[in-house]
Parts: C-alpha cells; sequence; structure tokens
C-alpha cells in the first residue's frame, strides 16, 4: 500500500490490518491533521464491508504522538451507535470491549488497530441488530425469530430521510470450501456466497405474503469458477418465508457449484485435446484452466490462438482470438482478428472432436486472417 | 444530579476568539475545560393585556405558564477555559476551576476532522457528567448540573482557500446516553447584547488602584495594604520617571508648551522601550518555534527507528 508519509508505528498496524482483516477492508482516505508537517499523514477513512455494504469509519491519530491510541469518528448516519457502546461496553463490562482496548493501547503492537477494529465492527452488528429488534413489523419479528440463529448472517436498517425504512439482511449461504475443492486455489479465503433480503418496512397496505427482494451476490473471486448471475432464484412461494427458503436455494446453489467444479476438468481435459494438433500450449490456466494459448502457423504465416473458455463450457463454445506474429499496427501493437464465436460446435462432441474440429476451422480462417493483416498494414 | 436541559450556549466573543487562537496556533490537537456558569431566566409572565374583557375574567389568569422547570430557560454561559494538549484531560484530576466559576464542561480541538463528536469525546463527556462530585449549583436556582457542555472545534478535512475554523456546541443528556446539539451564541459587547450582561460575572477582580490616599484611610487597621500599595506605587513611579499625576496640571497655563515636550520626550522613551521588548519577544519566539520543530524532527526520527525494530 502507499504508505509515504505514515508514521511507521501507525504504518505498522494499518499494514497488519490489511494484510489480517477476515474482510477484504480498503484505506480510501489518507490524509495529514499537523499544523506543521503536512506530509505527515495521521488520519485516514477505513471502508469496512458490512451486510453487503460498506460502513466508512474515520480514524484520527496525532501525528504529534502517534504511539497514542487513535479516535474513531463513526458515520453521521450511526450516530446512535455512539450510546449504544457506552451501553453496552458499561453491562457487559468484558476484558476485549473497544474501551478496554483503547484505555490499555500499546502503539507497539501492530496488531492493535486490527483487534480494535474487529471488536467495533461486532459491536456495529449488535447494534444494528438491535435497531432491527425495535421495529414494529410482525412479519420481520417472524423472520428474525426463525432465522438469527445463522451463523454469519448480518441485518441492516437503513432509514433515509427520504427513502422509506428497509431492513437489509445479508444471509451467507453453504458452509462449502470451495476453495479446497479446487486443486491448487489460490484464494485466500473461500469465496462466499449471500442471499441479500430486502424487506420494506411499516407499508401496511402491502400485502403481508409479498415476496421480500431478493439478490443472490458472492464474492469476486468465485466469478473463475462459478457465475452467479446465471444462477436463477428458485421462486419465493407465497405465504413462505426465509426459513422456508433458504434450504431449498442452498440445495440447488450447492448442487451447481458442484457442478461448476466439476466442469473445471472438463476444461482441462478439453486444452489437454488441443495439444496433439496444435503443440504444447505457450500458456495456459492450470488452475481454473479458462484460458490458454497456442502457436499456430499456416505456411510461413505465424500467429497465436487465444482460447478464453466460459464458466459454461461445453455448452458455450470457447472464444477464440487470433493473433499475429508478423504484423503490427501503426501503434507497435501486434495484430489481432475481433473474437471469433460462431463456428462448427456441439457440446456433445468428445473433446478430441471438439478439437479437430476447431483445428479444421482454423486451417482456412488463419487465410482469412493473414489476408486482413496484410490489407490492414497496406492502408497504412 | 439533575439532567436539565440547557436553551443555549453563550460564549464571549473573546473568549471564543481567543479559544480559536490557542487551537490553531498549537501543533496538535488540543483538549481543555470550561468554565463559567449556568444561570436560570424565568421567563416573563407579564404581558401587555390586550384584551379589555380578560379584566372582568379573573379566572383566565390560571391559564398562566406555572412555575416549573420546564418553563424555564437554562442558559450556559462559558466565561473562561483551560486548555490542555489532546488525551491529558483526566476527569479524577482536574484543576480547581477560577473563582466565581464552575466546570461547565470541556472542549476538544483537532483539525482537518469531521465535525462529529468521536468514540474518545463521547467516553470523555460520559465519564464527566456522570461524576456525582463534579456537579456545581444553578444560579438562582436550587438545582445543579453536572458538567455536560461539549464544545467540538474542528477545521475542513480539504484544503480552501479560505481558512474556517468550524465549531459546535453540544450538552451530553446522562440520563439519554447521548449529545444533544445546541445553538451557540456569541456574545460581545454593544447595545444589542445589553441583557446579557447581568450573565456574566467578573472573573479577575478590578485591581485596586490608589487613586484617593486622603479619603480611604478612614480604615487604619490594614498596614499590610497599605504598605503593598507603596511598593506597587514605587513600582509605577519607576516606569512614570518622575512624571507624578500632580504634574499633569502644569499641561495647562504658561509652562504648558515646556512640559508637553518633557511628556512627549517620556512617552518617546516608553515606545522604544516597548518596541525593544517586542522584539525580544519576537527573537526569543522564533528561538523557541525552532526548537519545537527540531523536537518534533527529533521524534519523528524516533518513531522511525522504534518502527523499524
Amino acid at each position: 500500500m502507499a504508505s509515504d508519509g505514515v508514521p511507521p508505528i501507525i504504518a505498522a498496524q494499518l499494514n497488519y490490518l490489511l494484510s489480517h482483516f477476515p474482510l477484504s477492508v480498503k484505506i480510501e482516505h489518507l490524509w495529514s491533521g499537523s499544523k506543521f508537517s503536512t506530509g505527515v499523514i495521521d488520519r485516514f477513512t477505513i471502508v469496512i464491508p458490512y451486510c453487503l455494504d460498506f460502513i466508512k469509519w474515520d480514524f484520527i491519530y496525532n501525528s504529534e504522538s502517534p504511539i497514542s491510541a487513535p479516535d474513531v469518528i463513526f458515520g453521521a448516519e450511526d450516530e446512535n451507535f455512539l450510546s449504544f457502546l457506552a451501553r453496552n461496553d458499561g453491562v457487559e463490562g468484558n476484558a476485549n470491549s473497544a474501551k478496554n482496548c483503547l484505555s490499555d493501547w500499546n502503539g507497539k503492537d501492530p496488531t492493535r488497530l486490527m483487534v480494535l477494529l474487529q471488536q467495533l465492527r461486532d459491536q456495529y452488528m449488535n447494534y444494528q441488530r438491535k435497531r432491527v429488534d425495535e421495529v414494529d413489523d410482525d412479519r420481520l419479528k417472524f423472520e428474525v425469530s426463525t432465522i438469527a440463529f445463522r451463523e454469519g448472517i448480518e441485518m441492516h436498517l437503513s432509514s433515509g430521510a427520504e427513502k422509506p425504512e428497509e431492513v437489509k439482511f445479508a444471509v451467507p449461504l453453504t458452509e462449502m470450501n470451495i476453495d479446497k475443492m479446487v486443486h491448487g486455489c489460490p484464494w485466500r479465503h473461500s469465496p462466499k456466497i449471500y442471499l441479500q433480503v430486502i424487506y420494506p418496512v411499516g407499508r401496511k397496505y402491502v400485502s403481508a405474503s409479498s415476496a421480500p427482494r431478493l439478490k443472490l451476490l458472492s464474492t469476486s473471486d468465485l466469478k473463475s469458477i462459478f457465475s452467479i448471475e446465471d444462477f436463477k432464484l428458485p421462486p419465493w412461494l407465497d405465504g413462505m418465508c426465509m426459513a422456508e427458503y433458504l434450504p431449498h436455494l442452498e440445495e440447488s446453489l450447492e448442487k451447481q457449484i458442484l457442478e461448476a467444479v466439476s466442469l473445471i476438468d472438463v476444461r482441462r481435459r478439453f486444452i489437454e485435446s488441443l495439444a496433439p494438433l496444435f503443440g504444447r500450449p505457450l500458456e495456459a490456466d492450470p488452475i481454473f484452466c479458462r484460458k490458454a494459448t497456442f502457436l499456430a502457423g499456416s505456411g510461413a504465416f505465424t500467429f497465436l490462438v487465444h482460447f478464453s473458455i466460459s464458466t459454461q463450457f461445453p455448452k458455450q463454445q470457447p472464444g477464440l482470438m487470433l493473433q499475429s506474429s508478423q504484423h503490427m499496427n501503426s501503434h507497435g501493437v501486434p495484430a489481432k482478428s475481433p473474437l471469433i464465436t460462431e463456428y462448427p460446435w456441439s457440446p456433445r462432441w468428445e473433446t478430441s472432436v471438439m478439437a479437430e474440429k476447431i483445428f479444421e476451422f482454423l486451417v482456412d480462417e488463419a487465410l482469412n486472417f493473414k489476408r486482413y493483416c496484410n490489407e490492414a498494414q497496406l492502408q497504412h | 444530579m439533575d439532567d436539565l436541559p440547557i436553551e443555549k450556549i453563550a460564549i464571549s466573543g473573546p473568549t471564543l476568539a481567543s479559544l480559536i487562537q490557542r487551537f490553531s496556533t498549537s501543533p496538535g490537537p488540543i483538549d481543555g475545560l470550561l468554565y463559567g456558569h449556568v444561570s436560570l431566566l424565568t421567563p416573563s409572565t407579564l404581558s401587555d393585556d390586550t384584551s379589555s374583557s380578560s379584566s372582568s375574567l379573573p379566572s383566565t389568569s390560571t391559564s398562566l405558564p406555572p412555575i416549573s422547570s420546564s418553563s424555564q430557560t437554562l442558559i450556559a454561559t462559558i466565561t473562561s477555559f483551560f486548555s490542555l494538549s489532546a488525551g491529558h484531560v483526566n476527569p479524577l484530576l482536574l484543576p480547581t476551576p477560577p473563582p466565581s466559576s464552575s466546570l461547565l464542561g470541556w472542549f476538544s480541538a483537532r483539525r482537518r476532522s469531521p465535525l462529529r463528536p468521536s468514540l474518545r469525546e463521547f467516553s470523555l463527556s460520559h465519564s464527566l457528567s456522570s461524576l456525582p462530585s463534579l456537579s456545581f449549583p444553578i444560579l438562582s436556582s436550587r438545582s445543579s448540573l453536572s458538567p455536560c457542555i461539549f464544545l467540538l472545534l474542528s477545521s475542513p478535512i480539504y484544503d480552501q482557500t479560505i481558512h474556517t475554523h468550524e465549531y459546535r456546541a453540544y450538552q451530553f443528556r446522562s440520563s439519554l446516553l447521548s449529545f444533544d446539539p445546541k445553538s451557540i451564541e456569541v456574545i460581545n459587547i454593544g447595545p444589542a447584547f445589553r441583557s446579557h450582561y447581568g450573565a456574566f460575572s467578573p472573573n479577575s477582580p478590578f485591581p485596586s488602584l490608589p487613586c484617593d490616599h486622603s479619603s480611604s484611610m478612614a480604615v487604619d487597621d490594614e498596614k499590610e495594604e497599605e504598605e503593598r500599595l507603596r511598593a506597587e506605587q514605587t513600582q509605577l513611579d519607576d516606569c512614570a520617571e518622575g512624571f507624578q499625576v500632580g504634574r499633569l496640571s502644569k499641561l495647562m497655563g504658561n509652562e504648558a508648551a515646556n512640559y508637553s515636550a518633557g511628556l512627549e520626550n517620556l512617552y518617546g522613551k516608553m515606545l522604544v522601550k516597548i518596541e525593544s521588548l517586542a522584539r525580544q519577544v519576537e527573537q526569543s519566539s522564533a528561538l523557541v518555534f525552532e526548537q519545537e520543530n527540531h523536537n518534533r524532527k527529533l521524534k519523528y526520527k524516533a518513531a522511525r527507528f522504534t518502527g523499524s525494530e
């Protein structure tokens, strides 16, 4: 990270936070509060994921005394969070409250900022839970009572001046360790999938059994093997509640993920069957098998073939792109063909047949591409 | 200890100006204590008799608001402050307030930060207002109040062409465990503020000047007082270099031209003295500034060293 101008003691805490916090926090804005040396950075905004959204808290250190504990300013919309903290820290009196953490602050311990943030975020979760509990809505009370036991569930009551009140749930789905299922997976954490459920509050005239707004979301890592947009949510039947809906959803989701993981091997076999025809790939994605590049030639004309293989393979055929090794445009960039997605294909073919058909197609296409490259060069 | 709502917070212009000045010249954030008093304004229930019929119906007089705490307005007046570097306000170790004022609360001044109370400010306000030993009486009332005033000073996060000082006042309500934003009224001198004159009480007594020796000697048992006055007089005489108040009468009449030249000479000397004094102050301030900068650099260096350990 850019830690230029951050006093080393603070930088150590920041770096520890960024590399060890279980969620991916971001430092959005760093600035200096010093009178003299404006280059010494002692304030920053930390963007913390919460309930599929973000909360932004300002951490104020003192560059005059970087060893001292920081101060935290919460979002303007969470003004009651301070009261909540004061009430709860007093009641519980537990050793790992945020207050205790701040009162015996040790600036030389790089883990401190992360510990503080974790404690505050946990409290924030309790605070939002309490706010949701206080909403006077029978249906919501029922939903909360039936699903609150789920581990990792987060709730949020949004109330703006213009917007109608809404309660948002972020329900983590499936306990599958997807990273463990993929061999050699580089992910730091297993990708998470959440169902976002939004209930409007206090609209007495809306039929009580109508479906809440549902949306499936996942961490971006999952994209490499499974596209969450392709998943069709099961219908929400009249009079359903979340506790009924979720098991069904999880079951079909898990089935599709298992299938998606098994498709990695199908893609691998496809890349392997290309090798006898094209030679060893120059480059290939060995983990998710989504990309491969081969060197091909047609007479004296040599070119690269880039294969991009979607998660829907073999239902969806791979995209091909040819790149000349001999032609460049006026900017010195190698000439490339547009992405080719239309050529003879059947998902029911053996992978060796797929490879053969592509090879045959490319024998003709190479001539077209060569002509295209030569023409493009003549125009310059 | 009551948790009565305060209507508004008044601060004298010079006090606020000096608070802002103290903040803008300090190298880092500062905290401090606010002193003053809280007074009770009983709203005037007397109004012009607009309808003649009311006199014939004496029962309407019962509609006058009853004298209760809800109909009375509390005004907190900040008369002085005491500043410390940030993080040094300890509710258990507070200096004694200046004479005839009470600890109203505290302030926090931090540069380039949002103008919202922070976690630390909330906690400190909470502990200050929850210590029964700190509660003070409300003037002309039997109730008391805890130090619940909080003044927050800041400056904008982003650099702006015009430098602005931002401040906001709050009352910490211990019953609600929350900050209640309050309007702050800056009181200056002038006809518009005449009604407030009574709300301020002098916090430094007017110095006793020996104006007239002959008549005030009725009480002669204060020998020591006289001694002290004499010593002060000699000090004054030193500055005046032989020019006594009595000689001012010579400014009129025949000798005036002669005498005024001497007086001007005295003023001239005084000006030179003041100028050299000012220069000395300037030079020593520059040295102090340089030393502070040097210390700061050393501090950063030390911090870098401990950080790299």
